[in-house]
């Protein structure tokens, strides 16, 4: 447990009271000034701001608050499992505060707390749901004390930010240890590095996952990123393997094996398209779901499951289940489907091999010639180290690419990739200015066709910024 | 233009791809890419073996071995399986089988190495060279100067990110002079280590795509084992070209800074405005 009092408690004293105050004002202030000026969604900045201010007022809201605090962590799917874990929240009666923007670092979790708390630091919320960047857990988790913490996977990300892929596990699997007999930590029982983790913690763990046979491969796929046993690093073998290393898995030599699942989608109908909706069947401690996810892809269940799981261990009950997530929508470049004029545009955020992979598997399922777009860059969140893309797939894709424009810094290493797939050099083109890349490609789509946008963070922003301009899209903070 | 298989030329390059899956951390599998199909866009046919734990193949009936990185703990088990492989690697190493080891790899071909938590390893001694862990990780864009008899002075562009800091002894020349970046030990100012044709590097990115120079030299040297000396045709490089110098900007951009992404403002720091070529 965090000690309160080497940090000074920021709104204990009048003074502390009035710094508090005066920080959640002056965030608020600069959210409504971003938001008015359309320079951004002001889903950052507000926590920056506060922070600036008074550095304790995270901590100050979160300890004097009541409501139930769910924490999601972890590579893939935070964003689509916060949103569902809302939504099921939203129509068991919860009053829901949620850093829904995915603005998932230190100040963009501060800014749920400015955002919604009046300037005494009162939270007028029945569940605060935070989205956390795995890097991000270390310092947000003391500070927020949660009541329940779903780790989704944990995938190679970002290598030069995080250092190794167990480098993050175990400072992921040490920060579970502090958590109290109270709280429940859900995990991600097909991940065998996940399934491992909080063995000696004292919270109550809850497992969740697929167990069926309908969908997956018979062995992980080359990307794959744990695939030795964690106790004995042993080849794990796979009955099946749905994503990446994620799957029914059993170390041969000790025996080790994924955990009893508390929440399993046993069965699973994907719409062969790739386009959704998915069928699940889910059990549960409750009982059994039968649910139809408007989402496509395997990705998408088990984001259904964790949130199943979360809302389980949060006390909802799973009664309105069904009915919260048959309209779940896709979160913002998420394979987000967008009318462009008579033009389709799919607009998806890839940030590591594993996301890149699953939405050039779900676009090479939809019918026809593909017309793409790919913008990778260099920023702190984007990340500098760009060798991933050699794990991309690319050539499943490549025999049915019409025409592909790469921008961002990134765009000759991108070009080049496509080469190396044997895309032929003549149907490829480097456009760096972002708008031009956008215009080139939907004019390689042509009148009424489709263009694919697999973009890394910054430039999903950006592109989303122009389509909001021209009225495709609703600013992403007013979703 | 399209890339077009080359006529067939009857070689066959035999390579052996070391641990595909144990070491694999950076999509190092990218060097295999650019050696096969470089090969085969000049009609030179590609053999390739994946060579996994508890093998022990002769090691000599390959051209070229490819050998890459991997966490500590994939490392451990690497250096622990690698003990058995060790003889017959030094044969094949002694015999000219080019050897492209990369970052954890190319610690392992050298006598040692000692992470900064943690028992030591051993490696196989091919290189003489041994790597002691340092508390900070060098992790940014980096080009090194290289010298060959085939090729003159040739720039060489990736990534580093290693805590590994390697010492060369008598034995092994420096691959390179590091122009931006860390290197080797981040004090001496050199980068990699060769021994005949076995070539140990820190950079990846993945190295070969975008050093095209780079990956012919491999080839040319790996095929003049059983085929003497072959003429590579030159291919159309514009591509690599431009990537190696949009690469080579990087490096020279985040020059001095030990984490490329701390120095790295929110905003692209590289904005080379509305551009549009035909590749």
């Amino acid at each position: 447990m965090a000690d309160y009092s080497k940090h000074g408690g920021g709104g204990t004293s009048w003074p502390g009271r009035a710094r508090l105050a005066l920080a959640i004002s002056a965030g608020k202030l600069a959210g409504a000034s971003g938001r008015l000026f359309r320079i951004g969604g002001g889903t950052s900045l507000p926590g920056m701001i506060a922070r600036r201010i008074d550095p304790n007022v995270l901590r100050s809201v979160m300890a004097t608050t009541t409501a139930k605090k769910i924490v999601i962590t972890g590579s893939n799917g935070k964003t689509t499992t916060a949103r569902m874990t809302a939504a099921i929240a939203d129509a068991s009666g919860r009053r829901v505060s949620h850093n829904r923007t995915g603005s998932n670092l230190l100040q963009g979790v501060t800014s749920v707390v400015v955002n919604f708390a009046d300037i005494f630091g009162r939270l007028d919320s029945d569940l605060l749901l935070f989205e956390i960047d795995e890097g991000t857990m270390p310092v947000a988790m003391p500070e927020i004390q949660p009541d329940v913490v779903v780790i989704t996977n944990i995938f190679r990300d970002q290598l030069d930010r995080y250092g190794e892929l167990y480098s993050v596990a175990k400072a992921l699997d040490k920060l579970l240890e502090s958590l109290p007999e109270t709280a429940t930590i859900v995990l991600n029982g097909n991940d065998p590095q996940v399934a491992s983790f909080g063995q000696q913690a004292r919270a109550r763990k809850l497992y969740f996952g697929l167990r069926t046979t309908d969908v997956g491969r018979p062995v992980p796929e080359h990307a794959a990123d744990v695939i030795r046993c964690i106790r004995c690093n042993e080849d794990l073998v796979y009955e099946v393997a749905y994503l990446s290393h994620l799957g029914l898995y059993r170390c041969p030599n000790c025996g080790y094996e994924l955990p009893s699942l508390d929440v399993a989608a046993t069965s699973i109908h994907l719409d062969p398209r790739g386009d959704g909706p998915t069928q699940v069947t889910m059990e549960t401690p409750l009982g059994q779901l039968e649910l139809t996810l408007p989402l496509p892809g395997v990705h998408n269940v088990y984001n259904a499951a964790a949130a199943v799981a979360a809302s389980i261990a949060a006390g909802f009950g799973i009664e309105k289940v069904p009915a919260a997530l048959s309209n779940i929508r896709t979160a913002f470049g998420r394979l987000e489907k967008i009318q462009a004029g008579d033009q389709t545009i799919y607009l998806a955020f890839v940030k590591n091999p594993t996301s890149f992979n699953l939405v050039l598997r779900l676009i090479a399922q939809h019918p026809g010639e593909k017309h793409l777009l790919l913008v990778a860059s260099n920023t702190v969140v984007d990340g500098e180290d760009f060798a991933w893309l050699w794990d991309v797939d690319l050539e499943e894709i490549s025999p049915q690419v019409a025409d592909v424009i790469c921008s961002g810094t990134k765009a000759e290493e991108l070009a080049m990739r496509l080469k190396y797939a044997e895309v032929p050099l003549d149907r490829v083109r480097v456009i760096h200015e972002r708008e031009a890349a956008l215009d080139a490609a939907l004019q390689n789509a042509g009148p009424g066709g489709t263009l694919y946008i697999m973009a890394s963070y910054t430039p999903t922003q950006e592109l989303r910024r122009i389509m909001q301009k021209r009225g495709w899209v609703k600013p992403y903070w007013e979703e | 233009m399209t890339n077009e298989q080359g006529k067939d030329t009857r070689l066959v390059l035999r390579i052996g791809h070391l641990y595909p899956q144990l070491m694999s951390v950076a999509a190092d599998r990218g060097n295999l890419f650019a050696i096969v199909k470089r090969c085969k866009w000049r009609g030179i046919k590609t053999a390739i073996d994946q060579i996994f734990v508890r093998q022990t193949p002769d090691f000599t009936q390959y051209d070229l071995i490819l050998f890459h990185g991997g966490a500590d703990r994939e490392m451990e088990v690497a250096a622990r399986d690698l003990q058995a492989k060790a003889p017959s690697l030094r044969e094949a190493a002694e015999s000219n089988t080019v050897f492209l080891a990369v970052c954890a790899g190319y610690q392992l071909l050298g006598h040692s190495y000692k992470p900064f938590e943690g028992p030591e390893l051993k490696g196989v001694g091919i290189l003489d060279l041994h790597t002691e862990g340092g508390s900070t990780r060098f992790m940014t864009h980096i080009a090194i100067e290289c010298e060959f008899p085939e090729c003159g002075k040739q720039v060489l562009v990736g990534y580093e990110n290693h805590s590994g800091r390697t010492y060369l002894g008598p034995g092994a020349q420096p691959l390179g002079r590091v122009l931006a970046g860390w290197g080797n030990n981040g004090k001496d100012g050199y980068e990699g280590a060769v021994y005949k044709n076995v070539f140990g590097t820190y950079l990846h990115g993945p190295v070969l795509p975008k050093n095209p120079w780079f990956t012919d030299l491999l080839i040319t040297r790996a095929l003049a084992r059983r085929y003497g000396q072959v003429e590579l045709p030159p291919l159309d490089d514009s591509t690599e070209q431009e990537a190696h110098a949009a690469a080579f900007k990087l490096a020279m951009a985040f020059k001095g800074t030990v984490s490329a992404i701390d120095a790295t403002p929110w905003r692209e720091r590289l904005s080379p405005g509305s551009a549009s070529r035909s590749l």
